[in-house]
């Protein structure tokens, strides 16, 4: 079990003017992987750092299973931490770090012994038992740490950046292999990162924060697809969403650069500026055009193997626009857009706040 | 330790772009520069050297003057000598059991005043700290006089205690400090690492910071050790019964008896020195390595 929930958690630290965490409020399933996602300085590690009793909270109340783990010391609270720096104990051996959370509990040398085996086994870093920290890779203390987190079944893995300092290949491996790791544990893991191409592979759900405040929590569908504010918007997407100045004029949308798009059907509020927001996909591009189509200028295309990115002028705006590899317009070119009407997202420009 | 490695990678790459390419490597030099080089190599060894020979010759020679002369037959007369009449086994006695208590003591304390300056969020640490260190500029002889009347006014004159808590006293600014830098190079995630692993925070301290400390606390145990053995002046003003003298008023007391400032018995001196430093350098040939890495300040690679 490790249902975890953050109730109205507030955190200020007297060296900063403004509060690392805002009113955060979250549940989190018991074997649920969740992402808290967020630029550097969002309050994402604090957020986790609280859960694991390494900062006191200011306001609120976090709660594992049902009861407040706030008053309790970080050895009570029954979590394991996989620091950003691993934090292995560089006096002791492979084996002594792992079986150390067992030794703490009095197991006995053959039980730590047989578990601490299995997590190798599992982890694939038996040939490393022998050896000191020091002596490892990067990857390789990577998955020491992990092997530390896990051989003493936690009710909740806490993870603080744990791939940030592999090279991008294995970070890749690892990202594949964490997930994998966790289904098959299932036990309840946050895992912070400012990475959006993590939270999006390995989430069930993620959590943006930024400024110390929740943006959104859902599935990276969700996020991805209909995300609730234009920071989200922007920080989740590579390339990011496109995003237009835009008016309101009857039952379209006309967009700096005169494009007219047919407004969604379901649109909140009267907000007087708005801005659109188009996914890279969501834009269809033609060679010719088609009829209702928006011309516009190619300024650049960025093959990418699978696919291209095409950068396209629309009056001063810059879109770009994802196409299948073989559509690949020299600069200069005129090219025909046309937005998929599902792609639509529409946000109040004042509040950032999504209206449809 | 990977961040580690990219910053000494960073920092090579930058040195070499500094380095002018005029500058030859070492040892691609003239003749003459080879040759020069090891003339002073020479004459700086031999300088350092000296003393050392002439306190290892003239212990065995019954004969010794105050030059280097080796002895036409060895003879451990002096060594003896310095133990029958001179009672230089208490005096060596008392140094051992002063040092060390004095050491013990010391490294106690500076690791917890170390670990707290370091870890425990204070109001005013910083002024806190620039004070202990303040300490440490006051000259000893500043204090001779107050240490002397508080000794006599508790009764630690003449006793082992009054000893080793002033011995302790001389370091300990300077070795909190050095403390603290340790403890401070010591990352904060290896000890919440062993809180979250279900460690309470004193365990934790002596499981997993004092060990990867080390090096830090070979050297102020060493520090400790060297300024116990070598004081005089506290020994001089709290120390005047034979029984309780350490090795340094051993040697005064043994020069001043024996011969005299005419006829000085180099001899007799230079057992009790050979004796005086052979324990210093067992120590730190025992523990070079520690206290090499841990005077560059260096808790990596452990």
């Amino acid at each position: 079990m490790g249902k975890v929930e953050y109730d109205d958690v507030w955190k200020q630290f007297p060296t900063r003017d403004a509060p690392a965490v805002r009113g955060l409020t979250l549940d989190i399933a018991d074997g649920e992987f969740l992402v808290l996602l967020g630029p550097s300085g969002c309050g994402k590690t604090t957020a986790l750092r609280m859960l694991a009793g390494l900062e006191q909270l200011d306001k609120g109340d976090i709660r594992i299973d049902g009861k407040s783990v706030v008053a309790l010391e970080p050895k009570d609270r029954d979590v394991a931490l996989v620091f950003q720096s691993y934090a292995l104990y560089p006096h002791m051996t492979v084996r002594d770090n792992i079986q150390y959370p067992l030794k703490v509990r009095r197991q006995t040398a053959a039980e730590r012994s047989s578990k601490v085996e299995r997590a190798a086994k599992l982890l694939r870093i038996e040939h490393l038992l022998p050896r000191k920290p020091a002596q490892l890779s990067g990857g390789e203390q990577q998955r020491v740490a992990l092997a530390r987190a896990i051989v003493r079944e936690p009710r909740v893995f806490l993870m603080d950046e744990p791939l940030s300092n592999l090279d991008a290949k294995l970070r890749t491996h690892t990202r594949t292999e964490l997930k994998a790791l966790q289904q098959q544990l299932g036990v309840t893991t946050i895992f912070v990162t400012h990475d959006q191409a993590e939270a999006m592979t390995m989430a069930d759900r993620i959590a943006v924060l930024d400024a110390g405040e929740l943006q959104q929590l859902g599935t990276p569908d969700t996020v991805y697809q209909r995300p609730a504010n234009l920071f989200v918007a922007q920080f989740i997407g590579s390339p990011p969403m496109n995003i237009l100045d835009a008016t309101r004029d009857g039952d379209a949308l006309v967009t700096a650069g005169g494009w007219r798009i047919a407004a969604p059907r379901r649109l909140d509020g009267g907000a007087a500026t708005l801005k659109l927001g188009l996914r890279p996909e969501a834009i269809d591009l033609a060679l010719a055009n088609g009829g209702g189509a928006q011309a516009a200028e190619v300024l650049v295309s960025e093959p990418l193997g699978s696919e291209v990115i095409v950068n396209v002028k629309l009056g001063d705006a810059l879109l770009k626009v994802r196409t299948a590899p073989e559509v690949r317009p020299d600069p200069g070119t005129r090219v025909y857009l046309r937005a998929a009407p599902e792609g639509v997202r529409v946000f109040d420009a004042a509040s950032g706040a999504a209206l449809n | 330790m990977v961040e580690g490695a990219r910053v000494s990678i960073g920092s090579e790459a930058r040195v070499q772009t500094i380095v002018p390419p005029r500058v030859r490597p070492l040892g691609a030099g003239s003749r003459l520069e080879w040759v020069l080089m090891h003339i002073a190599f020479v004459v700086i060894t031999v300088f350092f050297l000296a003393p050392f020979v002439w306190l290892f010759t003239a212990a065995f020679d019954a004969q010794a003057k105050a030059y280097i002369r080796f002895p036409s037959q060895p003879t451990l007369d002096n060594f003896v000598q310095i133990f029958d009449k001179y009672a230089f086994a208490t005096a060596l006695g008392n140094s051992v059991f002063v040092a060390v208590s004095t050491m013990i003591l010391t490294v106690a304390v500076v690791a917890l005043a170390g670990y707290s300056l370091s870890r425990i969020e204070l109001r005013q640490k910083a002024w806190i700290t620039y004070a202990i260190l303040l300490l440490q500029t006051m000259p000893l002889s500043a204090t001779m006089v107050p240490i002397y009347g508080l000794a006599r006014e508790l009764g630690l004159r003449n006793s082992y205690l009054g000893l080793i808590l002033v011995h302790s006293a001389i370091e300990l600014p300077f070795l909190v400090w050095l403390m603290k830098g340790f403890f401070d190079s010591v990352p904060r995630q290896l000890e919440e690492a062993a809180w979250l692993d279900g460690r309470g925070k004193l365990r934790a301290l002596f499981e997993i910071v004092l060990p990867v400390a080390r090096p830090g606390i070979a050297v102020a145990a060493g520090l400790s050790f060297l300024s116990a053995w070598a004081e005089v002046l506290m020994v001089l003003i709290l120390v005047d019964q034979q029984n309780m003298k350490t090795i340094p008023l051993a040697f005064y007391e043994t020069f001043r008896t024996a011969g005299g400032y005419n006829e000085v018995q180099y001899g007799l001196i230079a057992a009790m020195g050979v004796l005086y430093v052979l324990p210093v350098m067992a120590v730190f040939f025992a523990t070079r390595r520690l206290m090499v890495r841990g005077l560059m300040n260096s808790t990596r690679g452990l």
